[in-house]
């Protein structure tokens, strides 16, 4: 039988002892406000409301007419306050809605609708009206990646349950506390895509959910579509590149999407959304996420309205300890160092870590002895110390060619690296040195062309 | 609102945030634990004048590596330990009665000439400790191929490739005249053992330049035992080409590396002026290693065909 497994990838400590048996609980700021950034993925959107209106839970507060976007919904009842610039996820500061709610639990849900009675486009139309985007990090909008160009057929549907970054818990105590839910996202998800079948991907570390799993797919109509597959624990086992390769042994062709792997791979907690949003007409409204770290006394998973800002949950819901060396917005391999814990909890917040000193140390950059071992890291086969070379010289066009604009940034090739070389790092700034160079390209390409477009007149 | 960063300081910096606790000194250290047994028995075989080649040898190399640091105003990385290891390597592919003078000549020329000039750890062309032995065979020819019997001082001997003695159980154990690191293919094969195991060196690199060696003299009709089993091949195939600075990082680039290592030392055996060939078709091959790099593993999504049908 072949391995479920991808090529290369590592072997982090897991740190999810620290939070896998602390239940999901609901969580409210301390300053009874949240602060809802305008734009949650996709194209940016324009806010609908303006301070002093007032704003029911589940109400749509911003959105764009842009195909990829989705819109934003208010995730408390009361009066908006200010629309202005805050900071949040990624340490940028951006346009948010602070609403402060009156206390009331007063709702503005869509009316339920039957996933398997209606027609595609109203799916379709459902997912974006209910805001839903990729929860897993990259918050790409969910109506987009279930709609693929015509001629991309889809026939498997992965549910990313491998939750491979370390300290993260909080799609395990999802899958555990709301399997149906889960199981019931992705039989719909199936059922829009008209994919074959349904598989959730689950590493080899979280084995007890299997029967939890394979329970609530026997109770669920569509049971003969869905299943279960275990990889070998690894990371970056969630990175769609790697999840593909390793559940159903393909690859996505360079510079492609999943679908033209004939896959749509959806994070379990936007299963759940999905869910939601068809039988309960709510729509995502409400992020659970991990709270974690060795600075933090009590780690948990939390449930709160999307905008909570994490410094309102600091001290009565999260209490720290003193050292606090690092606050992570996402976990430990790819998420954003932030400069303090006043930022809001996005669709995409999977995690916050408050790391001591000793746990996420500040390292200082060395030579690169060449040992090879970014070689055996890279999930894409890349070639990192090569890319760091020709970056280091100033060489762009080399740097593409052993791999620049493939990599997914999961880190594996810096968290080896003996040298405690700044990889990640200088590929970010290389790929936005050639995403710069395209677009003035292209700017220079129109230009060109409206400036022979006049002369023509 | 009381906000964490009023009482802590906080960091920032780009993702990872935590990394896998090697360095670059315990990967020194460990092919430093490796080494350590080959001194001790070279110590055991040759006496207390292999112990003063060792010892001057490593003592030199990080003094060079240190003044030569300070005077170009670099930071000091003497704490990587990379020095230790090439001055380790230098005093072991010495012969053990070497003059101490002529052993810190070599080590300057390692330190100073081979990696400081070339811009230090990680950016040297050539292997430090192989240049720093070229230098001193080509200057002091004659000290360089004195050969001490073992447990005896000074006795002069001729090379074991030279004087066609097939005594395997010798070149196992390492009762036999040579360089004082080089004599024991028992001691290698476990170093050997050791730093594959411990993920240190690639395993393709010994055994791509071994096995080119074997295969040739099977060709040509020679003692392959012999030929493995005698000179610097196996110290170099184990300790010299697996250097990362000056060998290949691509999987196929190393086995080509080994190769052809390996075909140039059999070339230089039978066909070339001098009786080993090993330091030679190393450093001829350093050059190559910027070429070797270019043959890189098939990247992920690439090649569509391929992928399609491991699909289905």
């Amino acid at each position: 039988m072949r391995k479920f497994t991808f090529k290369g990838g590592i072997h982090p400590p897991e740190m999810k002892e620290l939070s896998k048996d602390k239940k999901i609980e609901c969580a409210f700021p301390s300053t009874k406000s949240v602060c809802i950034p305008v734009t949650q993925g996709g194209a940016p959107n324009q806010s609908l409301v303006n301070p002093g209106d007032y704003v029911v839970r589940g109400q749509v507060i911003a959105r764009s007419d842009a195909f990829m976007s989705a819109p934003v919904h208010a995730s408390v009842s009361g009066t908006v306050k200010k629309v202005e610039n805050r900071l949040v996820t990624a340490n940028v500061e951006a346009p948010c809605i602070v609403i402060e709610s009156d206390g009331s639990d007063k709702t503005e849900y869509l009316a339920p609708l039957d996933p398997f009675a209606c027609t595609k486009e109203e799916a379709l139309a459902r997912v974006r009206e209910a805001g839903i985007v990729g929860m897993g990090g990259a918050a790409f909008p969910t109506h987009v990646k279930l709609n693929p160009p015509a001629g991309k057929k889809i026939d498997c549907v992965l549910a990313n349950a491998a939750e491979c970054e370390p300290y993260l818990t909080v799609d395990y105590r999802t899958m555990l506390e709301s399997a149906d839910k889960v199981v019931d996202g992705l039989a719909i998800t199936v059922k829009i895509t008209g994919a074959e079948s349904g598989i959730i991907v689950l590493e080899d570390n979280k084995l007890d959910l299997v029967e939890v799993l394979s329970g609530a797919i026997d109770k669920h109509a569509m049971k003969d579509k869905l299943g279960v597959t275990v990889c070998k624990t690894k990371y970056p086992q969630g990175g769609e590149k790697s999840l593909i390769q390793a559940a159903v042994g393909r690859e996505i062709p360079a510079g492609g999407l999943p679908a033209d792997a004939g896959c749509v791979v959806d994070n379990v907690g936007t299963l759940v959304a999905i869910s939601e949003a068809f039988r309960e007409g709510k729509p995502l409204i409400d992020r659970s996420f991990t709270v974690s770290g060795l600075s933090c006394e009590n780690p948990c998973n939390l449930k709160v309205p999307v905008g909570t800002l994490v410094g309102d949950l600091i001290p009565e819901v999260i209490h720290l300890k003193p050292g606090v060396a690092k606050i992570i917005s996402g976990g430990p391999m790819m998420g954003f160092a932030m400069i303090n814990a006043n930022f809001p909890v996005q669709k995409n917040t999977s995690g916050v870590l408050f790391l001591t000193a000793k746990e996420a140390p500040a390292y200082e950059e060395n030579p690169c002895i060449g040992c090879g071992r970014c070689l055996k890291a890279c999930p894409c086969a890349l070639t990192p110390v090569l890319m760091n070379r020709a970056l280091t010289a100033g060489n762009i066009d080399e740097a593409k060619k052993f791999g620049l604009m493939d990599c997914v940034e999961c880190g594996s090739c810096a968290w080896v690296c003996p040298a405690h070389v700044k990889l990640v790092q200088r590929f970010r700034v290389g790929k936005n040195i050639v995403r710069a160079e395209a677009a003035k390209a292209k700017a220079a390409a129109e230009a060109a062309k409206a400036a022979a477009s006049k002369g023509d007149k | 609102m009381a906000a964490p960063s009023d009482v802590n300081e906080i960091n920032i910096s780009s993702s990872p945030h935590f990394a896998d606790n090697w360095s670059t000194a315990k990967i020194m250290l460990a092919v430093i634990i490796a080494l350590m047994p080959l001194c001790v028995y070279g110590i055991v075989l040759y006496g207390l004048s292999a112990f003063i080649t060792i010892l001057v040898s490593v003592a030199s190399c990080v003094v060079f590596e240190f003044l030569f640091q300070k005077l170009t105003k670099q930071p000091v990385r003497v704490g990587d330990l990379s020095c230790v290891v090439t001055g380790l390597l230098l005093a072991l592919v010495m012969p053990p009665a070497i003059p101490f003078w002529m052993v810190i000549l070599g080590a300057f020329f390692a330190i100073v000439v081979a990696k400081g000039f070339f811009g230090g750890i990680g950016a040297n062309v050539f292997n430090p400790a192989l240049t720093g032995r070229a230098f001193m065979f080509v200057s002091f020819p004659i000290a360089m191929t004195t050969w001490s019997t073992p447990f005896a001082d000074a006795v002069s001997g001729a090379t074991p490739l030279v004087s066609h003695g097939t005594d395997y159980m010798s070149f196992l154990l390492g009762n036999r005249a040579g360089c004082i690191g080089e004599s024991s293919v028992l001691l290698i094969l476990l170093a050997c053992l050791f730093l594959i195991a411990m993920r240190i060196i690639d395993w393709r690199l010994p055994l791509s330049m071994v096995a080119t060696v074997a295969l040739c003299t099977l060709i040509a009709g020679g003692d392959v035992l012999a030929a493995v089993m005698t000179g610097g091949l196996l110290f170099g195939a184990v300790f010299m080409i697996t250097d990362y600075a000056t060998s290949p990082v691509t999987p196929w680039g190393r086995v080509l590396f080994g190769a052809g290592c390996g075909l140039i030392t059999f070339l230089i055996r039978n066909f070339g002026g001098f009786p080993e060939g090993v330091m030679f078709s190393i450093l001829i091959m350093n050059v190559l290693v910027p070429f070797l790099n270019r043959i890189v593993p098939r990247k992920y999504g690439y090649g569509k065909k391929k992928a399609a049908k491991e699909g289905k």
